[in-house]
């Protein structure tokens, strides 16, 4: 994918939770998300677009998301995102198994 | 799986709206760029070639690879078609004829044997038949059975009765008949349909004392008759002078339960005194089986037929005891009553070889596209072969050219559907007498496209997977290098012995069609053993009711006829002197020193100068006449069959017998007839015996023998006009010449014999194409040896026949295989032909002359193209 080469990018998986995460909180438009993540996580994360509209398409084609067109805060035409419940459903899974890891991991570091 | 599916339809959509989904993903990404501009001031130019990137890789997730490469294969595979268009057309088009006639077939029997009938759940419908202990089964019950069935509490929720109307109707404006159903008042409900207009028949129609008699009539009735005018519904229909209100018009998809008949209209049963015997049909309660309701019903039967023990005291012992032992059969009804099946189906040999037939025209059909679809790729071996070259996966070029021959079998297939609606009329033409009287209509429903796509599709896989397979095998190098494509492009050999398989297959069409064609013309020609030139008959009922009435009718019909210009005789009897049969009765003959035997004969009622009118010649004795009358001795005619089985070498004129168990000198003989046929033009003479009018009652209806002076039917208004005059309630109908009566039952005859020449003609001109293409291309490849031998001093005589043996070759073993393979064909439909054997020497020499002079033809144009070629020329073309 050539995206995760540089520092801040994520790779696809990872994106793909924040994705679900992120649409949690409600409807968005595409810029919405990129906004989101990166002010939530400090800047530390950044998401390209390159890399966020395929996955976004690519999680519509499998149901997880659906999405309509409506007009942004400064009154454009925009395409909104919003979970399915396959989409919720999800997103519960991958929170879970991303506890499980972390945990796993915290736990390895702070032994050695 | 949801998630693939809904992919799949997402992907599907994109096809389509491929343009939308462009646009939105474009605005999208202009959105996104235009809010980081806006928000963040990062210029948007900048960013152009990562949107041209995104664009790229979401479009690929919408898109199928394969559906676009089938796409552009199918675009490609159209052009080169079209390219070659007599190739395509004679591919398409034989493929047509074989898929339209079996789809027609098809069609045919799904309407017949598959198709439900229009009536509420059809699936608890079910019939009753019974069946003598010779297994042979009627569906037509004694009444009694109806009325026992309808005491039942456990398997039906309904009883149906129907019977056709003996009687004919008639609407007040014209003399018309119409055919009637009489239907229990149970009938209309049980099915649940709806009538058009006004109401159905219900159950307090259905009574014998109801205060008003009813009739509701078909959507076919209506329009053909009344226009569609809905101001008849109230206006009368008249049965021998009783009216029948017309209360009701049923919708056009409602016909009955039995799709060989539709009536014009259904009145009440109660409004018969006597019903005689009826279809019982029933509708099974929830839970039933078709097997359960057998059992239950079982008993029931028994009683009904044990109720008309007393009805049978007359009866020989053997028919009675066989009328009893009857057992009950319960048949699933859910296509409706049987009755078409009994009377067109019935002969099993009928659908056979309608498909042998068609399955012929196919597997033809199949062989020539295998042929052409070889050549063809034969002669695009370098094409293939440099494409090969330039790295074409095989499997591609495979698929390819696969497109292209399933391209060409659907379309062949795509327009044999569409012929097969113009074939199953054909077909149902030739099957039924009267088209418009039966609800068999071509219909495209699903079952048959799936049939003829099916088909179509399977040929396609079947006989272009090989050629395709074939032709990518090519050897690259040397398809190349040499321009005309080299000895292995085209399986010379292979291609020959498809050719005289194809062939053989077209001689068994060949001799079928002779056969058929010559049997067809013994059947017309026959003798019937009658006179059947300017006969005219007709069936003739008289609303008098009384006896006295009746008698009185017959004597002046029959005197103002005699009278009438143009008729040379007439006569009257119960039954028409052919095409009926006569009807069947027991007869006792006493003969000296042995007990009597009873045994089977026919039997007409006839009336004065029968024999005479119909051109039966009298033998010895004498014919009926006047004196022949109530008071006078009993006396009979017997034809000679029965003179000679029954009376051996004794004069029979003079001996008794009869019809009762006593009384053995009932009927004395005075004359004897030659032998004639009364059913059919296939049958062998049977003992019959006839019984003069005079000394019967008097008939109820009676079918009127004309022999006129010219042209019979000429003459039938004015006989029409002359029973009108003398009754204006009288009903005529089935006005009929002997020529239509034979034309009528040799319907399925000529069917066969216009079908198999028709397909022969067909396997004939295919053979003659696969020929010419053979032999030319073996003369385009030999013209270097042709060129040699000619300068070397062969005479064009020689090179004539250089060509020609292999065209001889070729017939020649077509015709081993073939010959064969339609004398046991042949074997198969013995019973279907008449006069002549199936190995008939004749047909079988000429069709084998026939096949050998259209091949030899097709080969020899080509042949002869060689033999005037120039020796220098034809070097050259090295």
């Amino acid at each position: 994918m050539g995206a995760a080469d540089k520092p801040g990018d994520l790779v696809q998986g990872t994106l793909d939770m924040l994705v679900l995460k992120t649409l949690a909180r409600g409807a968005m438009h595409g810029y919405g998300i990129t906004e989101f993540i990166q002010s939530t996580s400090n800047d530390v994360l950044r998401v390209e677009e390159g890399a966020l509209y395929p996955a976004l398409h690519r999680l519509e084609l499998r149901g997880l998301l659906a999405s309509e067109w409506g007009v942004s805060e400064n009154h454009r035409r925009a395409k909104y995102y919003r979970l399915t419940i396959a989409g919720r459903k999800q997103l519960a899974a991958e929170s879970e198994h991303w506890n499980r890891m972390t945990a796993a991991i915290a736990l390895v570091m702070d032994t050695a | 799986m949801r998630e693939r599916v809904s992919v799949f339809w997402l992907r599907l959509k994109s096809l389509v709206l491929r343009r939308k989904l462009e646009s939105d993903l474009d605005e999208e990404l202009a959105f996104h760029l235009a809010m980081l501009a806006e928000k963040r001031g990062i210029d948007s130019r900048r960013q152009f070639g990562n949107a041209a990137n995104v664009r790229e890789r979401c479009r690929d997730l919408w898109t199928f690879a394969v559906l676009e490469t089938l796409w552009r294969d199918l675009r490609y595979a159209i052009r080169t078609l079209a390219k070659t268009p007599a190739f395509t057309m004679v591919a398409v088009v034989s493929l047509a004829l074989g898929i339209g006639a079996n789809t027609a077939i098809f069609s045919l029997m799904d309407v017949m044997l598959l198709r439900s009938v229009p009536v509420k759940n059809p699936q608890a419908l079910v019939e009753f038949v019974r069946a003598d202990a010779d297994g042979s089964r009627m569906t037509n019950l004694p009444y009694p059975v109806y009325d026992y069935f309808r005491r039942d509490r456990g398997a039906l929720a309904d009883v149906l009765a129907i019977t056709p109307s003996d009687a004919a109707f008639q609407d007040t404006a014209s003399s018309q008949p119409a055919a009637a159903h009489e239907v229990s008042g149970s009938f209309f409900p049980s099915l649940g349909v709806s009538p058009l207009m006004g109401r159905t028949i219900g159950p307090d129609d259905d009574r014998a004392g109801a205060a008003n008699r009813v009739a509701v009539i078909s959507y076919a009735f209506w329009a053909r008759r009344f226009g569609r005018d809905p101001s008849i519904l109230g206006s009368a229909m008249r049965r021998s002078g009783e009216r029948f209100t017309i209360v009701g018009i049923m919708p056009p998809s409602f016909f009955g339960l039995d799709r060989g008949a539709a009536p014009d209209l259904w009145v009440p049963l109660a409004t018969d005194p006597d019903p005689g015997e009826v279809w019982v049909l029933g509708r099974l309660r929830p839970g039933v089986s078709v097997e359960g309701a057998r059992v239950q019903l079982e008993p029931l039967f028994r009683q009904a037929l044990e109720s008309m023990r007393g009805m049978l005291a007359e009866s020989a012992e053997r028919e009675r005891s066989s009328f009893l032992s009857q057992r009950l059969l319960v048949n699933p009804a859910a296509e409706g009553t049987s009755g078409i099946r009994w009377t067109y189906w019935d002969q099993l040999s009928t659908m056979k070889t309608l498909i042998g037939l068609s399955g012929l025209v196919l597997l033809i059909a199949c062989a020539n596209l295998a042929n052409l679809l070889m050549a063809r790729s034969a002669a695009r071996s370098r094409e293939i072969a440099i494409r090969i070259a330039l790295g074409a996966g095989r499997w591609r070029l495979v698929r390819q050219l696969l497109t292209e021959n399933l391209t060409v079998s659907l379309a062949g297939g795509g327009l044999g559907v569409l012929a097969a609606g113009w074939g199953h009329r054909l077909l149902l033409g030739f099957l039924v007498r009267d088209p418009s009287g039966v609800a068999l209509d071509f219909e495209l429903n699903y079952r048959v496209m799936t049939f003829g796509l099916m088909l179509s599709a399977i040929t396609g896989l079947l006989f272009g997977l090989m050629p395709a397979i074939r032709a990518t095998r090519a050897d690259v190098y040397g398809a190349i290098r040499s321009g005309t494509g080299q000895k292995s492009a085209w399986n010379i050999l292979l291609a020959k012995g498809v050719l005289a398989v194809q062939i053989g297959l077209s001689m068994v069409l060949l001799l079928g069609a002779g056969l058929f064609a010559r049997s067809l013309r013994n059947l017309g020609a026959a003798d019937l053993g009658l006179t059947r030139e300017n006969l005219l008959l007709m069936d003739v009922r008289p609303a008098a009711r009384s006896p006295q009435a009746r008698q009185q009718f017959w004597a002046d019909l029959t005197g103002r006829l005699s009278v009438l210009p143009g008729v040379r005789g007439m006569a009257l009897a119960g039954d028409a002197v052919f095409g009926n049969g006569g009807w069947n009765q027991t007869v006792w003959i006493a003969r000296p020193g042995q007990p009597p035997q009873d045994s089977h004969v026919s039997m007409n009622v006839v009336g004065p100068g029968f024999f005479a009118t119909a051109g039966i010649p009298v033998l010895t004795g004498r014919e009926f006449g006047e004196q022949d009358r109530e008071n006078a001795p009993l006396v009979a005619v017997v034809n000679q069959t029965f003179a000679r089985r029954y009376f051996a070498n004794e004069n029979p004129v003079g001996k008794r017998f009869s019809d009762r168990r006593r009384e053995l000198d009932r009927y004395q003989i005075v004359g004897v007839v030659g032998d004639a046929k009364y059913g059919s033009v296939r049958e062998t003479p049977q003992p019959m015996e006839f019984q003069p009018v005079g000394q019967r009652a008097a008939l109820d209806s009676s079918v009127l023998h004309v022999r006129t002076i010219s042209d019979p039917a000429a003459l039938a208004p004015s006989i029409r006009a002359e029973i009108q005059a003398l009754d204006s309630d009288a009903v005529v109908s089935d006005v009929r010449t002997l020529p239509q009566i034979v034309r009528g039952q040799l319907r399925q005859d000529r069917m066969f014999a216009t079908l198999a020449s028709f397909f022969a003609l067909l396997a004939l001109a295919l053979g003659a194409i696969g020929i010419y293409g053979i032999v030319a291309y073996r003369v385009a490849q030999r013209t270097a040896e042709i060129g040699l031998r000619m300068a070397l001093g062969a005479q064009q005589r020689d090179v004539l026949w250089l060509v020609l043996r292999e065209t001889l070759m070729v017939l020649g073993a077509g015709a081993i295989v073939g010959i064969p393979a339609a004398l046991a064909a042949a074997r198969l439909a013995k019973s279907l032909l008449f006069g002549l054997q199936p190995s008939d020497p004749l047909t079988v020499v000429c069709a084998t002359a026939i096949l050998f002079g259209v091949g030899t033809l097709a080969g020899f144009i080509p042949a002869r193209r060689a033999a005037r070629l120039a020796p220098t020329l034809a070097l050259r073309s090295e």
